[in-house]
């Protein structure tokens, strides 16, 4: 047993989890300044401007708010499983991350390969899927263990919510898998690479289903009913302060990056350029000559910022859905509409192969 | 269900143009205004608190102690002391109180005023009378006159 074994087996391994796991917390922590300040701008207002310039460091002064704010647990709560929700719920968001690629090509550091994703098994996608629906169980268990009415009722909420929209999710990314012939995260991409086009061209059935169902899973607005503030004062971690509070927090947009970098992978090419197989948009990998892996990381990361906007924007333009119409979308049009494009996409595809 | 209806629906149309609407007022102007650093334009007309003032020639003070505004307040507000004026004919107030936590900036006090050619006590454009204790809203004439020291919120 060399070193050099030892290092391309722990050490690189972990010190690309410290990466991801660094980058994408100041991802999260800069997409809530991203959420206010869109918001702000489709309201007519300014947002954060305070902390530095036009609130750059707003996000440092939030987390260090939260760190010192004082950590309450409820008298009739269940400690151990009030302490422990908030790590159930942010773990799963993290461990979805393992399987993202983030560029196509590997590059070298002193003389070790190093791949842009921690790992890449064959089946990344249905790791993805069974990873990230254990996140509800964070947020049931801390809406049960808070010990009070409007956790409890929107634990339940997204409880139902969660388990209704899983299967259209499912469906949705049915479409791809079948057009690429594996559910290798990579293999995905590498598949719209040799086929010469995005997914979500033929799939844009599945892409619409996919980001509805990823934004309902998410609890994000128009589909928030388990924090409806309105409603249930702030649903599930009502009962939550301080760092218990910000790790909720923290889960939700960590979320919201998984949702959109699986779409980004699935249906937009990861970390290709637009238009992979025409030679003369090869410019568009400007940043080549540093480093091939770098103009994918670029990509991928403007596509994941395009999908976050995305969610940001809808935000600031719908209102709350209903809880009856929340269910009716879900499985009276979404769930219909996404089996049918897995059998149309099945059949040509069927016919096509013969 | 008319046609169009249907395919207004099936194609979200009116999704769409919430989300052009959003999309448009990204870069409408922001309304908001910084407060401490930006001030608001105050009309001519806007009713600060009252305060008293000086005759802008002869820098005497106006006020000839008749308590028409003492009179007329509906909080009661102000009260009056009447003392001859030092050497010279007429009155002056030797004491004006105005309690500013009971004034509601009716202005009702100036309509009656007889002094000319300007009013003695007037709706100034003082606005920010935040303080610490109560003792810092009965303000004394000397203050009214001459103008107490307001808390500077700007840096």
């Amino acid at each position: 047993m060399d070193s050099r074994l030892l290092i391309e087996n722990v050490v690189i391994p972990a010190i690309k989890v410290a990466v991801v796991l660094g980058v994408m917390s100041g991802a999260v922590a800069y997409t809530t300044l991203l959420e206010r300040k869109v918001l702000g701008f489709i309201q007519l207002r300014l947002a954060p401007r305070r902390v530095g310039f036009h609130g750059i460091l707003q996000p440092i002064a939030d987390g260090i708010k939260l760190l010192l704010k004082e950590d309450i647990i409820p008298d009739q709560a269940d400690r151990v499983l009030f302490i422990l929700a908030p790590v159930i719920s942010i773990i799963p968001a993290f461990a979805a991350l393992a399987v993202i690629p983030f560029a196509g090509r590997s590059f070298s550091v002193m003389g070790y390969e190093i791949t842009p994703w921690i790992t890449d098994v064959n089946i990344g996608i249905l790791y993805i899927l069974s990873i990230s629906s254990l996140g509800v169980y964070g947020i049931m268990l801390g809406g049960w263990a808070s010990n009070s009415k409007y956790p409890l009722l929107g634990s339940l909420r997204s409880a139902a919510q969660m388990v209704s929209y899983e299967v259209p999710l499912g469906l949705a990314i049915i479409g791809p898998l079948l057009l690429a012939g594996t559910a290798s995260m990579t293999g995905i991409v590498r598949a719209q690479e040799t086929q010469g086009m995005w997914f979500f061209f033929p799939q844009i059935v599945a892409l619409f289903c996919y980001f509805i169902s990823g934004v309902a899973e998410t609890n994000r607005i128009p589909f928030d009913l388990p924090e409806a503030e309105a409603e249930l004062v702030a649903g599930y971690f009502t009962e939550y302060s301080g760092m218990k509070f910000a790790f909720f927090y923290l889960a939700e947009y960590t979320n919201m990056i998984v949702v959109s970098s699986i779409a980004t992978t699935l249906f937009f090419g990861g970390w290709l350029r637009p238009f992979p197989n025409v030679q003369a948009l090869s410019f568009l990998n400007f940043l080549d000559f540093i480093n091939p892996a770098l103009s994918g990381v670029f990509w991928f990361a403007f596509k994941v910022f395009m999908f976050l906007y995305l969610y940001i924007w809808i935000r600031g333009t719908f209102p709350r859905y209903r809880y009856d119409q929340l269910m009716n979308l879900g499985w009276k049009w979404l769930l219909p509409l996404s089996l049918a494009n897995v059998v149309v996409t099945a059949f040509i595809l069927a016919l096509r192969h013969g | 269900m008319s046609v169009g209806t249907l395919v207004r629906r099936f194609f979200l149309v009116e999704m769409a143009q919430g989300m052009w609407i959003t999309l448009k007022n990204h870069f409408r102007p922001h309304i908001t205004m910084e407060y401490p650093r930006e001030r608001p334009a105050l009309a001519p007309r806007f009713r600060g608190v009252p305060r008293l003032r000086r005759d802008p020639g002869t820098a005497e003070e106006l006020c000839v102690g008749c308590l028409l505004c003492e009179q007329i307040c509906p909080d009661d507000c102000i009260s009056i002391v009447v003392d001859k004026r030092p050497g010279g004919k007429g009155k002056m107030a030797k004491s004006f109180i105005i309690d500013y936590e009971r004034c509601c900036f009716c202005g009702l006090c100036v309509d009656p005023c007889p002094t000319t050619p300007i009013t003695a006590i007037y709706m100034s454009h003082d606005y920010e009378l935040s303080d610490y204790s109560r003792q810092e809203f009965i303000t004394q004439r000397e203050a009214l006159v001459d103008g107490h020291p307001l808390k500077r919120y700007a840096k």
